[in-house]
């Protein structure tokens, strides 16, 4: 009798979630496939344990608990019927949510490390606000980051003058267009180019990725396998918005009045006829969004450190984003297209129609407003509300998030399409208030190095 | 196993695997992975002798498309070490993207005999059956493939249902439908043959599904007043297109007076859809 209750209370002890202090949180927490009521929130531990979200809208009332079935060590919870455009506290372990008291004085000890301080291995109260309602217009700012992750400083600096360029404004989302850890996107890779680089960011706000050459090489986008797909947890069945695309290589969601379009340029066919092409064609038609903003790795023009007129360059995807794809966004009303790929930063014109190579550009037809849509210049682009195929676009290729500008071997920069080219480091803020989208380059000192605005009327 | 071992063929491989590997010049077109060249470069030099740096090197080579190259690198790691893991996968897809399917085949038939659960492995050798117009084998590969896969993209249904028979097809897209969720890409392969077999209304239901779980339904209803118009049902059509215009009617006015949207009211007025008294913006 004594031995099977030794035996059982044995059995109980593995059958018991560790203790919360026995594991150390190595990864995250990070937000992911963000919705009006809904937010799934990611981290790695050490050693396997269960997986709890204790969460609620005040610091010291984390009243709310999600779970995750089973133990693991890559955890992956949902939170579900969430309030729209609500700020929720949020920490993540292996046991649910005790007694208020408990939290108070879990999260007074926590307090001031709180949205300021993270980082792997600390437990800390993250806060995250859930996207508004979808439809009405709401304010929003997103980050983007092209080709972020080098590790090196270049990708730090451009990180730091953005912290300090956006201050106490939060970052409502943000956007990784590929390439977002080098060498080889391996989660080691990933570990050592995002999750280190960014807790902050990763622990507040919903990061949207797409996948990029050197991600591919860890990654394979017809099996869904791979280091970016283990990652990442992304909407295949318009959880977010959209329509269902039934991949995580390429998906879409909404933000309040905007509808973001994420593809993938170089590990999904981009055949006209293909699977993302068809869905891409019924993606636009379905959106009653007020802007439509396309991000992808591969760009549609460039003479940075990619040239869009060769042929061989990039196996030819750049051609086939520019000539295949590029005609049926601009058909359905795209407003900004976001690449990466090249690390420069380069930004066109609101232009139209130019599927071809740089010498067949012809501003007369293919600029649709040849200002340089700067208020304090030359004046805003002006489109009007009611969606309008081949208005104009701006495509903006914005790949030195992790790249300081080549002074050996300065590209050449010089493709017609832009208005601006510079080989910088930097990063791209967009900001969305109603009908105005603004659109500033940050480059790593901390200047404003081109800004534009698109106004809707 | 050695498969492309003509002479001629070694020497000029010898050759262009000495040059890429000595120089990169086929690189210049490829900038971003002039570092990942350099860096297997100097690995390979340093360890002439690991197969492994070949292959990485081959692949590198070949996810940019230089098939001489790519084919240079796996022929060294194949002399070095003729086993190593996903060498004959790697070697099957080269040959298929190259147009040369019975090399794939034998290739790809050797990397499942090492390692049975290659997804990798059962999807190349399914495509490589189904250029060599083996339609029986590539659906057997097709069905291993999304057996072992626990989130196939939509492309490997399509893919399969291209090899079956109409009504097999459905079913196989369906099965992607309860797998993957509603894809739209699926719906629409699974419609054009619902009606190529005259099953109207079930490809009618599909639309009105799609039309349902839609923000914008006016597209789809219009779709299905087509397909009852082209079987003739025109009461149904009519309906459809009414149905469709009583859908733009809902939409906010800056949408409804959007360029597109009144080109298909026209159209669907001039269909025969009654347009609701609250019609124009």
């Amino acid at each position: 009798m004594k031995l099977r209750l030794a035996l059982s209370c044995l059995g109980l002890l593995f059958a018991l979630p560790p203790l919360q202090s026995a594991t150390t949180v190595i990864r995250g927490p990070y937000l992911q496939s963000a919705t009006s009521t809904s937010m799934v929130v990611r981290w790695r531990t050490d050693f396997a344990e269960a997986s709890f979200v204790n969460y609620g809208t005040e610091r010291t009332q984390l009243t709310s608990s999600a779970k995750a079935e089973g133990i693991s060590a890559e955890h992956i919870v949902q939170l579900t019927g969430l309030k729209p455009g609500t700020k929720y506290f949020y920490s993540v372990g292996a046991v649910a949510a005790k007694v208020p008291e408990a939290a108070k004085a879990k999260t007074e000890t926590t307090k001031a490390a709180a949205e300021v301080e993270d980082g792997p291995g600390k437990a800390a109260l993250n806060t995250f606000t859930t996207p508004p309602p979808v439809g009405p217009a709401a304010p929003m700012r997103f980050w983007v980051l092209g080709d972020p992750g080098t590790k090196n400083a270049a990708q730090a600096a451009v990180r730091d003058v953005y912290y300090k360029f956006t201050g106490n404004r939060a970052t409502d989302f943000w956007l990784i267009l590929g390439d977002n850890a080098y060498p080889d996107g391996t989660d080691s890779d990933y570990q050592k180019a995002i999750f280190e680089v960014y807790p902050k960011t990763l622990a507040t706000s919903p990061l949207w990725p797409a996948l990029g050459n050197h991600d591919g090489k860890s990654a394979n986008s017809i099996t869904q396998s791979g280091v970016y797909y283990d990652i990442f947890t992304l909407p295949t069945r318009a959880q977010a918005g959209g329509v269902a695309s039934g991949t995580e290589a390429y998906y879409s969601f909404d933000y309040a009045n905007a509808h973001f379009v994420c593809l993938d340029s170089h590990d999904s066919a981009r055949t006209a006829d293909g699977a993302m092409m068809q869905w891409l064609k019924a993606d636009l038609a379905a959106t009653q969004r007020d802007w439509i903003v396309a991000f992808f790795h591969h760009p549609t023009y460039t003479k940075g450190t990619h040239d869009s007129d060769k042929d061989s360059d990039s196996a030819g995807r750049m051609n086939d984003m520019r000539a295949i794809f590029l005609p049926v966004l601009e058909q359905g009303g795209v407003d900004l297209i976001l690449t990466g790929h090249s690390h420069v930063y380069e930004r066109s014109w609101l232009m139209d129609g130019h599927y071809g190579k740089s010498p067949t550009f012809d501003a007369a037809q293919h600029v649709k407003q040849k200002v340089s849509g700067r208020a304090d210049g030359d004046g805003v682009y002006r489109k009007p509300r009611a969606r309008t195929p081949h208005f104009g676009d701006i495509n903006i290729v914005t790949g030195s998030a992790g790249h300081g500008g080549s002074l050996t071997k300065p590209p050449a920069l010089n493709h017609p399409a832009f208005y601006i080219s510079l080989n910088e480091a930097g990063s791209t803020v967009v900001d969305i208030n109603g009908l105005t989208l603004d659109v500033t380059f940050l480059n790593d000192k901390g200047e404003k190095r081109d800004w534009f605005s698109i106004v809707k009327e | 196993m050695t498969v492309f071992r003509s002479t001629r063929r070694v020497r000029h491989l010898t050759l262009a695997f000495m040059l890429t590997g000595l120089s990169g010049l086929s690189m210049r077109a490829h900038p971003e992975i002039d570092d990942a060249l350099a860096r297997l470069n100097v690995a390979i030099a340093a360890a002439p002798s690991a197969a492994a740096l070949y292959l990485e090197r081959g692949e590198l080579y070949a996810r940019h498309e230089d098939w001489v190259a790519a084919e240079a690198n796996y022929l060294r790691a194949d002399e070095i070490a003729p086993a190593l893991p996903r060498l004959a996968t790697l070697r099957g897809a080269l040959a298929l993207a190259t147009g040369h399917a019975a090399e794939a085949k034998t290739y790809l038939d050797l990397a499942l005999s090492r390692a049975p659960d290659d997804l990798e492995a059962f999807i190349l050798r399914a495509r490589t059956h189904a250029a060599l117009g083996a339609r029986t084998a590539a659906r057997r590969d097709y069905d291993a493939a999304l057996a072992h896969a626990t989130a196939p993209a939509p492309d490997l249904f399509l893919e399969r249902a291209a090899l079956l028979p109409a009504d097999e097809a459905i079913r196989s897209l369906d099965e992607g439908v309860a797998r993957l969720g509603s894809v739209v890409t699926l719906h629409l392969r699974a419609l054009a043959l619902e009606e190529s077999l005259g099953r109207i209304d079930a490809a009618a239901a599909r639309l009105e599904q799609l039309a349902a779980q839609s923000e914008r339904s006016d597209s789809w209803l219009k779709r299905r007043g087509d397909l009852l118009a082209r079987a003739g049902r025109m009461i149904e059509a009519r309906a459809a297109y009414a149905a469709a215009l009583s859908a733009i009617v809902s939409l906010p006015d800056w949408l409804r007076a959007a360029p597109e949207t009144a080109k298909l009211t026209t159209e669907l007025v001039r269909l025969g859809g009654s347009p609701p008294q609250k019609y124009y913006p």
